[in-house]
């Protein structure tokens, strides 16, 4: 296990100037405290969920190269099959994903298909409420990840959203994940820091948003000072990729850079078992196959990249990631060279503990519903199965009695 | 909790940007039934003569890459996103037309159209000009104005939707989030409309909308049942009409003026007030329901609203402060900004604005404004007092005591007391 000293926490941290309201800096010791004291025991198992925004095109990601029907379907709007990325005789993953073509080849890659819910919903925002909340039937305002910490002792560093906005996936009755954006936080100091810490203390006469807006800024400096001089520390190697300058190439793009907090965090021992990221832009109406290509490209290399980077800490066995969309899109392409909504998709788990190869059922073609793919297996098997293998934790508080389960993950 | 001052307070955040300082003391003496007239019927007033125009212009088509005019080109379209931006900040800030600055402010979130796809300024301040022209007037006509306009067709792919290949991204946002609610439509409804919807074409430099016969589908449609040829007006007929528009508008305003986390009770004053489809009245029936004195609907003000508001409290105008660019910056890392909302459902509400990410920026943000401000109100204020006057000044109904411990605290530091005032729970949240 990787050990932070003292010293070596304080060499990190030097830099990490904070601006802003007064000229004074935090204090050093708390944050060196705070972060040895409370690292994550090894071999915690660690989730890493990646929401892409907008429906993934799920049979241009995991391409059935063999069906005629596929071809005849969707013309303007397919890849020469010279360029797809074989997994076996009949599906292909997007030329631009060849990360992932890897990690399938190291068997690190199960990939789940045709995953949805019952009676599809082909809104954004009503699918996407569906997948975070757990929850196909009832309007829950709650997450599944929401309602698992609520069975977690609080903790701020638990769960963590990259980026300002907290996704409803974290927001429990009780407990909430934290939310931190890139760049990370720096924080006022001074007089007007205790000032700050004494007006978020929680006040008998708070309404329930008034105690909300408190605990957010509570746990502003709770996740800040353990986290801020990581953040300033390079990111971990990727013994895979080449190196320029010190650091690896590709990282440029948004989602790479959210990977690469969530690595430098792991790395310090953050005490946090679950992460969300998230990258947009999947909702592909008009000129599809290059646009989804990029954004493919961009999942891809990111996982294999944060895959690599992980090799070079002591957790790259404890981490399995999990990607999904709110909807996979309509077979038949409309006028504009894109796809309207649609219906299931593949959903990939990822890890040094997961049993790559094919689960669930290839929705048919042939057989479709309204034009739409057919949902052959439900995501709260997949979830159940994370709760219970990655979280070890019962799935009954998060999401009832629910009896499904997927044997991806290697047993223990 | 005082009620009145609770829902003096309410008046003044919810259906306007806040109180201007005095102005929440006036009310309380005027009384709540006053404060009501005064804020429903400020409306008929004309914009306010302080904000001028912005000048936004037909750019042309852009120019290719690394062609010459390409730089001049990113350069005027910046500068006229930015000015069209903060002239509506202007207008919220300084207008005495609260109701119509929230009303246009409420539509935008509504019809949420971004610059970030229509990619040129002229077609968003057009659709600005329709939501303005009726945000308290005629659903129906402001529907049909809505579907005809450049920045939404563009927006949605409408402009590339045809009677061989319809698009039905414009149908089911017009049936799910505009006009009628999630589920209360089948699939072959939005297939249908998508088909009526066709063939219109944009010039989206310019904002100008054609309808092509020539890729327009004029074949029977069965729309909820009804066989018959439609256009986009007789579309629009049908669809304001169907009682689930009657209670879909309604529930929208309960979400962003009432709650967002408690359910529209079915006899919320609006819906009645609604069945002419005038928008007006469905305001004028939220202003004077009995929700409105209910201490259990809260919100939390969105990123602009507290915004706006502060600019108000602190006295200051926004295109004035020290830069523009920096004005939005702050607004972007709280996550809204005027013109660019995420998604066509809108801004999030509620716990969507609050993280530990947003409460540093909100800080980071009141400190930058608080540097530009005189603080006239605050120094005015003997020491001794400040703390039980701020609530007048910031139009809070009642500072909860922890705060209030710490208010005190600060009391003869203007500069910190403003800070923590306006990022204290009590402020954040609209009780």
């Amino acid at each position: 296990m990787q050990i932070i000293t003292r010293r070596k926490f304080l060499k990190l941290t030097s830099g990490a100037v904070a601006t802003g309201l007064a000229a004074k800096i935090i204090s050093f010791e708390d944050i060196v405290n705070a972060a040895i004291n409370n690292p994550l025991p090894a071999n915690t198992p660690i989730l890493v969920v990646v929401t892409l925004y907008g429906g993934n095109d799920g049979l241009n990601t995991v391409i059935p190269f063999n069906d005629s029907l596929y071809f005849s379907s969707r013309p303007g709007l397919t890849y020469p099959v010279s360029q797809m990325l074989p997994l076996d005789a009949e599906l292909a993953l997007n030329p631009a994903m060849s990360g992932m073509k890897t990690l399938w080849d190291e068997k690190k890659l199960a990939i789940v298909r045709g995953v949805g819910y019952p009676k599809p919903d082909y809104s954004h925002f009503s699918s996407m409420a569906k997948w975070q909340t757990g929850s196909p039937n009832n309007n829950l305002n709650t997450g599944w990840i929401g309602r698992w910490l609520d069975t977690q002792k609080d903790d701020p560093m638990l769960a963590i959203s990259l980026g300002s906005v907290l996704p409803p996936l974290f927001s429990g009755a009780k407990r909430s994940g934290s939310a931190l954006p890139l760049g990370g936080l720096v924080l006022p100091g001074g007089a007007i820091a205790n000032q700050l810490q004494k007006i978020s203390k929680p006040s008998k006469t708070d309404s329930k948003l008034m105690a909300a807006s408190a605990t957010t800024m509570r746990n502003l400096f709770a996740v800040s000072s353990d986290v801020q001089p990581i953040l300033k520390a390079p990111a971990p190697v990727a013994p895979d990729l080449p190196t320029v300058n010190g650091g690896n190439a590709g990282g440029d793009n948004n989602l790479a850079q959210q990977f690469d907090v969530v690595s430098k965090l792991i790395a310090a021992d953050s005490p946090t078992k679950v992460w969300s990221v998230s990258l947009g832009g999947f909702d592909t109406h008009a000129n599809e196959a290059n646009a989804q290509a990029a954004l493919l490209g961009v999942v891809s290399s990111s996982i294999y990249r944060f895959m690599s980077q992980l090799k070079s800490t002591t957790r790259s066995n404890d981490v399995t990631i999990l990607v999904y969309s709110e909807f996979g899109r309509r077979v038949v392409a409309n006028g504009s060279q894109g796809t309207d909504h649609g219906t299931s998709g593949p959903l990939f788990v990822i890890g040094n503990n997961v049993q790559g190869g094919f689960y669930g059922d290839q929705p048919s073609l042939k057989n479709l519903i309204n034009g739409d793919l057919a949902v052959t297996t439900d995501f709260r098997d997949v979830y159940a199965t994370v709760l219970e293998g990655v979280l070890k934790s019962p799935v009954e508080p998060t999401l009832g009695n629910w009896s499904g389960r997927i044997n991806f993950l290697k047993t223990a | 909790m005082d009620i009145k001052r609770l829902e003096t307070a309410r008046l003044f955040h919810r259906f306007g940007f806040g109180p201007k300082p005095g102005e929440f003391e006036q009310a309380l003496k005027s009384g709540l039934k006053s404060t009501r007239k005064k804020i429903l019927s400020v409306s008929k007033l004309p914009t306010s003569s302080f904000v001028s125009d912005p000048i936004i212009t037909d750019l042309g088509r852009r120019p290719a890459p690394n062609t010459a005019g390409v730089i001049d080109f990113a350069t005027t379209r910046r500068r006229q996103i930015e000015e069209m931006q903060l002239w509506w900040l202007d207008l919220m800030v300084v207008s005495d037309n609260g109701l119509i600055e929230k009303m246009t402010w409420f539509w935008h979130g509504h019809w949420a159209t971004s610059i970030q796809k229509v990619d040129y300024p002229l077609p968003m301040y057009q659709q600005n000009k329709i939501l303005r022209e009726y945000c308290l007037s005629d659903f129906t006509k402001m529907t049909k104005a809505m579907v005809n306009d450049a920045a939404l067709q563009l927006w949605l792919d409408g402009p590339s939707s045809t009677a061989k290949a319809p698009n039905e991204n414009l149908a089911r946002e017009l049936l799910e989030l505009f006009t009628l609610g999630v589920n209360r439509y089948t699939e072959q409804d939005v297939k249908e409309v998508a088909r009526v919807l066709t063939g219109y074409q944009v010039v989206p430099w310019s904002g100008q909308v054609i309808i092509n016969p020539i890729r327009q589908d004029k074949n029977l449609v069965t729309i909820f049942g009804s066989i018959g040829i439609l256009n986009s007006e007789s579309l629009v007929d049908i669809l304001v009409q169907r009682k689930d528009c009657q209670r879909f508008i309604p529930e929208r305003i309960w979400y962003r003026f009432i709650s967002s986390s408690e359910k529209m009770p079915d006899n919320f004053e609006a819906v009645n007030a609604f069945a002419s489809r005038d928008i007006s009245k469905a305001v004028s029936a939220t202003v004077n329901a009995t929700a409105i004195s209910n201490p259990k609907y809260e919100l939390v003000k969105s990123p602009v609203e507290w915004f706006v508001a502060v600019c108000r409290a602190l006295e200051l105008i926004p295109s004035k402060l020290a830069s523009g660019e920096t004005l939005i910056n702050h607004l972007n890392k709280l996550g809204q900004v005027p013109f660019l909302p995420p998604n066509v459902g809108g801004w999030p509400t509620d716990q969507g604005w609050l993280s530990s990410a947003t409460a540093l920026y909100r800080v980071a943000f009141a400190n930058w404004l608080i540097q530009q401000s005189r603080l006239r109100v605050i120094n005015e204020i003997p020491v001794a007092q400040r703390t039980q006057k701020s609530a007048d000044w910031l139009g809070v109904p009642e500072w909860s005591e922890r705060t209030k411990l710490v208010l005190d605290e600060s009391a003869s530091n203007p500069e910190q007391f403003a800070l923590l005032a306006l990022c204290s729970p009590d402020y954040i949240v609209s009780r």
